[in-house]
């Protein structure tokens, strides 16, 4: 079994307020993450010895006193100086925006303001530890194709119109999902397909997605065969899920959805197709 | 009662309250609305019933449920009294010059953690926090700075100091001998709480018994010396930001008043020689009614508990005073304007409640210490709902509201379950050091942070209607500087000093210490030749040893 994700939540200086470090402590306890709390009034020296002693992955400095320039830099340079700076330096507390650059240029890897969700930070914490580990090696093989790409449309007539009319695209049909709300029709070029999307009422994401940016690539959707599999993969190496269960889609697909602020801007969809025919009924399925 | 009784009851209070009114006169001879309907003193039920008179009674009287007064705001506003202290105590003295200036009516300072804690600005564990969130005092030289101008035979001065608060009060009484002014004449408060530094607030020295001791000694030299002086403000604000529920808050804090009383009977003191001296604290929080019935329910179970189970004969000693400060933990970075209105709904709360003194936040104190202009707005927010709103023109004016009544009832109810349980596991102290309140205020602060998280608790800004990339105010900057200042200052200070003076002083306070005597005195002689703080709780800290918690 893999090794559960170490970190060391601490109080540097003399700051009594820990109901925050209490609580994501507490919080990435419950994401699977062994967590040590060291208490109050820890100097940089004493974080940074129980770090190597319990052999942490991450350090999770909190600090509401307004401390923070003076202590986090000296816990990254005690790492430094004790060839610990594998360990990744996270921060939270209250820090003004202007001091977050100069922290992260000192080596503070994020830092978290208030408001955060705790579930962002453990999956920030995710990502990086697998990025360390997994530095240059991919975790998974290549998806089989790009099985298709979405593109949000007002009106989805005229949309076919073009797509048919001026680039000569076969239509191979329209469907309804009720459950997205949403019209679609597809398109066949090459071994790929062009997925319109039209919304069917102003709740739907694409009627959102439309307001807000306007017509457009929607995201792109690629072909898989272990959907599952690499769906609790990326999980566990900290990629944003819109949803972890795959859901059924149109044309017969399973799919699910990669979180955009993991995919570097792009709505990523892995499908996957039905098996079993008795499921393509899919309209008035949520 | 019969009713010929009751309402005779009700002018005997009626002629009581004329009596006083002849020496301290209401703000004004008639209280109207906008419409000239005449505004009465108190409003009270057709029939006064025994269960009436029982809970509820008379403002100004047994069980004091609707308040400690018996014209409260009728007679004067609570005082404005804001949190302030930052970076040296030239700086300090500034803004409280401003303050006052601006028409608040107490001082409160804030110190910052080394002096908190006890530990001088050139100390190693301070690197950092010198002037942070509160003025650095190290010596009696920087306290003459911080209250120079300012006469303390007139303004009352609130300390947010505890286990170094013998040292403060010390150095407050030292000042006050240089301006003329005799301790007799002092007013203020010391935090001095040290169980709920245990926990929910952090700023612990020494462990719970000498602690106690401190604390007793503090009761009992002022009861004779700083008679005006409330020795103690039980504070149950910071359990609050903790993340408690209301009921905790009041229960915790019930519960450490509790064993402060028996701490100081156990010492031998007389019971009505001190209770009229304790005072607590309170946070004003966003559930507006809860928030109100709170502070009802508060005052009827303290009186309750020093009359019948204490036996205090003095009235003084069977109210519940208490100051109040808007919820900190409930103001947003984001979005800080937002936080003006949430500070002032917070603050209608605690004045319907009935506080006796009001700290307003500032809207950007998510993010930073307030700003100048930040901290005059929250002044000014106190100062509409005290002069505009005409809230203040009769006592309790929410008594009778089916609501509220039972509200208060039932915190009352879930509070005394509370305390019983406490008593069970061998009282506060006991409580604390096995952990339980620490416990049972995380597991409410975890399950807020998750209702948060899945929107089951909205908060604006937050986690709905927001804003994207919003810029953040401008924000006050302490002087990062200030660490070396302060110690270039305490390296001329103990040059110029008398050396002999201040090692006799602490070698008398360490004798004091391993014996019975009242510390207070010994602290007083060190302070006045100029001993710092870190080394008078350096020789303590030798003494007592130091809390570790579990």
């Amino acid at each position: 079994m893999e090794r559960k994700i170490r970190v060391l939540v601490a109080k540097p200086g003399l700051d009594g307020h820990d109901r925050g470090a209490l609580v994501i402590a507490q919080a990435l306890r419950d994401e699977g993450m062994e967590v040590v709390y060291t208490g109050l009034r820890q100097t940089p020296a004493q974080i940074v010895a129980s770090a190597i002693q319990e052999d942490v992955n991450v350090i999770g400095l909190s600090c509401l006193s307004g401390a923070h320039n003076e202590l986090f830099p000296e816990v990254i340079r005690l790492l430094k100086e004790q060839g610990a700076d594998d360990i990744i330096v996270i921060g939270g507390g209250v820090i003004p925006d202007e001091d977050i650059p100069f922290l992260e240029e000192q080596g503070v890897v994020k830092v978290f303001t208030p408001g955060t969700k705790t579930k962002d930070t453990a999956d920030f914490i995710r990502h990086k530890v697998s990025e360390k580990q997994g530095a240059a090696e991919s975790i998974m093989s290549s998806p089989e194709k790009i099985e298709h790409i979405g593109i949000a449309v007002k009106n989805l007539d005229e949309s076919v119109k073009f797509y048919t009319k001026m680039l000569g695209l076969k239509l191979l049909g329209f469907e309804t999902v009720e459950s997205e709300q949403v019209r679609v029709a597809f398109l066949e070029i090459g071994e790929t397909h062009i997925e319109l999307l039209e919304p069917t009422s102003e709740d739907s994401a694409i009627a959102k997605f439309i307001a807000k940016k306007g017509e457009g690539i929607h995201h792109i959707a690629l072909k898989v065969d272990d959907q599952k599999e690499r769906l609790n993969k990326l999980k566990e190496a900290g990629v944003r899920l819109i949803s972890e269960e795959p859901k059924l889609g149109a044309h017969q697909n399973m799919v699910a959805f990669l979180h955009p602020k993991s995919t570097h801007g792009v709505l990523l969809e892995l499908c996957q197709k039905v098996d079993t025919p008795m499921l393509s009924d899919h309209t008035d399925k949520q | 009662m019969g009713k010929n009784k009751k309402k005779k009851a009700l002018r005997a209070w009626e002629e009581k309250v004329e009596t006083r009114l002849a020496k301290v006169p209401e703000r004004k001879e008639k209280f109207e609305t906008s419409s000239g309907i005449e505004v009465e003193r108190a409003y009270f039920p057709e029939d006064l019933t025994d269960e009436y008179m029982e809970n509820t009674g008379f403002p100004g009287e047994y069980p004091y449920t609707r308040g400690v007064q018996p014209t409260m705001y009728r007679g004067r506003f609570w005082t404005m009294r804001q949190y302030a202290g930052f970076g040296s105590a030239e700086e300090t003295n500034k803004r409280f010059k401003y303050l006052l200036e601006q028409g608040q009516t107490g001082l409160s300072c804030a110190f910052d953690l080394p002096t908190q804690i006890g530990y001088d600005s050139d100390d190693p564990m301070s690197t950092g926090e010198v002037g942070k969130v509160g003025v650095a005092i190290d010596s009696l030289e920087d306290m003459e700075i911080l209250l120079d101008g300012i006469p303390l035979d007139k303004v009352s001065t609130s300390m947010t100091i505890n286990a170094p608060a013998s040292v403060l009060l010390a150095m407050y009484i030292a000042v006050g001998e240089k301006q003329g002014v005799p301790s007799e004449k002092l007013s203020g408060t010391i935090q001095n709480d040290i169980l709920k530094e245990y926990i929910a607030r952090g700023t612990y020295i020494f462990p719970p018994k000498p602690s106690m001791r401190l604390i007793t000694d503090i009761f009992a030299y002022c009861s004779e010396n700083v008679p005006k002086w409330n020795t103690i403000s039980i504070s149950g604000y910071h359990i609050r930001e903790a993340g408690s529920t209301a009921v905790q808050e009041v229960a915790f804090t019930l519960a450490d008043a509790i064993a402060y009383v028996e701490a100081a009977l156990e010492a031998g003191l007389d019971v009505d020689g001190f209770a009229p001296q304790l005072s607590f604290f309170f946070n004003g929080h966003n559930n507006f009614f809860e928030e109100i019935a709170k502070f009802r329910a508060a005052r009827r179970i303290w009186s309750r508990l020093m009359k019948e189970k204490y036996g205090a004969k003095n009235p003084k000693s069977w109210q519940f005073r208490v100051h109040t400060q808007t919820g900190g933990s409930t103001l947003t970075a984001q979005q800080p304007d937002n936080n003006i209105v949430r500070v002032t709904i917070q603050a209608l709360a605690a004045v319907l409640g009935g506080t006796q003194s009001l700290h307003t936040n500032s809207r950007d104190e998510a993010l930073a210490l307030p700003t100048e202009e930040s901290a005059r707005i929250a002044l000014r927010t106190q100062q509409i709902i005290a002069y505009e709103t005409g809230v203040t023109d009769t006592v309790d004016p929410l008594a009778g509201s089916y609501y509220v009544e039972s509200l208060t009832d039932q915190i009352e109810q879930q509070v005394l379950d509370y305390l019983k349980k406490i008593e069970d596991m061998g009282g506060a102290v006991s409580a604390v050091e096995q952990g339980y309140m620490q416990r049972e205020i995380h597991e409410k602060a975890y399950e807020f942070q998750k209702k948060v998280e899945t929107g089951e608790e909205v908060v604006v800004g937050v986690n709905r209607f927001r804003i994207e990339d919003e810029k953040q105010p401008e924000l006050l900057r302490v002087d990062p500087s200030l660490g070396k200042v302060q110690r270039a200052k305490l390296e001329q200070l103990r040059e110029r000093r008398d050396n002999d003076k201040v090692n006799e002083t602490l070698k008398a306070l360490r004798n004091g210490a391993r014996g019975q005597d009242n510390l207070m005195p010994l602290i007083l002689d060190a302070v006045r030749v100029y001993a710092t703080i870190g080394e008078i709780c350096g020789v303590l800290r030798e003494e007592f040893g130091e809390y570790r918690p579990v």
